[in-house]
């Protein structure tokens, strides 16, 4: 393997508390917010000392596979994800950067709250000073198709595995004990293997009722809107039942 | 807008005495890649080549370069990843 350079490519503007994210979470009457960013977007010190100075309360903490403070990623999507529980003590989750796959992350961390204690997200994209709210309906499409996929998993008798061989996203030891566990619940399966996991690829093996996803846990909460083949993350083939139950929550 | 840290990856060239460099950059950041390229070429004597496909995250680092002789992959966009393992 070569060697490896990581290089952050921080945002060199200056990110500031502007007026309309200032009057927005005055007129919410926002005490206490969860804050998070994009890896581009976390030299926010300052930012932080103006959202105290307007007597609100920032809670941080670690996602699970960052190394930064406040860093939010794509995969850190499950209510564990952090190593503190600073969602369910704010008002709401301050999310700055760009885009939409980070800020979903936090919504689908919440996955499995009651609508009364769901928080919503508000993105602030400092490149533009816009702000845009997004909540629990903004998932609503894909909480519907996991509970799908979920039930006609249970029901499924031929299962197929999918591995990625990217480094960061390969769970090959953890499919070999999936399908022993399979086995001894009396589902066959198969392991299949490739790179990029290309969800068109489905439609070739009509023998698969079910497909388990290893990769990337977004592909099992985000690809599965837009496929027709059911589709279920790893952590959930474990234990489809109690995945199920937290979704009807 | 974004900070490529240039001077950063010429003194990781030089130092790790590179030869050939393989750049791999978000989509937002692709348009850019051959000015990366032509700056790595005119700064040290290392060859680079540019990463067609996907970035998703330091999760997803292209495999095989090996074979091709690549001493060196820089990835922007993204910073040390801790895999979860189960």
């Amino acid at each position: 393997m070569p060697r490896l350079l990581l290089i952050d490519a921080k945002w060199k503007g200056k990110i500031f508390l502007t007026n309309n994210l200032k009057k927005y979470l005055k007129e919410k009457n926002i005490k206490s917010i969860a804050l998070f960013a994009s890896v581009q977007f976390t030299n926010l010190n300052d930012f932080i000392k103006e959202l105290e100075k307007n007597k609100i309360k920032v809670n941080i903490t670690k996602a699970k596979r960052t190394n930064k403070n406040m860093q939010i990623l794509g995969c850190d999507c499950d209510g564990d994800s952090f190593k503190d529980q600073i969602i369910k003590n704010s008002d709401l989750i301050l999310y700055v950067g760009d885009g939409l796959f980070h800020p979903k992350a936090l919504l689908l961390s919440q996955i499995k709250e009651k609508k009364e204690s769901f928080k919503p997200v508000i993105i602030f994209d400092p490149i533009s000073n816009k702000i845009n709210e997004i909540n629990k309906k903004d998932i609503d499409k894909q909480i519907q198709k996991k509970k799908r996929n979920l039930k006609m998993f249970i029901n499924s008798k031929t299962i197929g595995i999918l591995v990625t061989i990217k480094p960061g996203q390969q769970y090959f030891n953890s499919a070999k004990n999936l399908k022993e566990k399979l086995k001894e619940n009396g589902k066959k399966s198969y392991i299949f293997i490739d790179n990029n996991i290309n969800l068109s690829q489905l439609e070739n093996y009509p023998f698969i009722h079910c497909w388990v996803n290893t990769a990337c846990p977004r592909i099992g909460t985000d690809d599965i809107v837009n496929v027709e083949q059911p589709i279920i993350n790893l952590k959930e083939a474990f234990n489809p039942i109690k995945a199920l139950e937290e979704l009807e929550n | 807008m974004y900070s490529l840290e240039l001077e950063k990856i010429i003194q990781e060239i030089k130092k790790s005495a590179s030869k050939q460099v393989l750049i791999q950059l978000p989509d937002g950041l692709k348009k850019g890649s051959n000015e990366i390229v032509d700056f790595i070429e005119s700064k040290t004597n290392a060859k680079a080549f540019i990463w067609f496909g996907d970035c998703y995250g330091a999760c997803d680092l292209p495999l095989g370069m090996d074979i091709l002789g690549i001493d060196l992959i820089i990835q922007w966009g993204h910073n040390k990843f801790n895999k979860e393992e189960w």
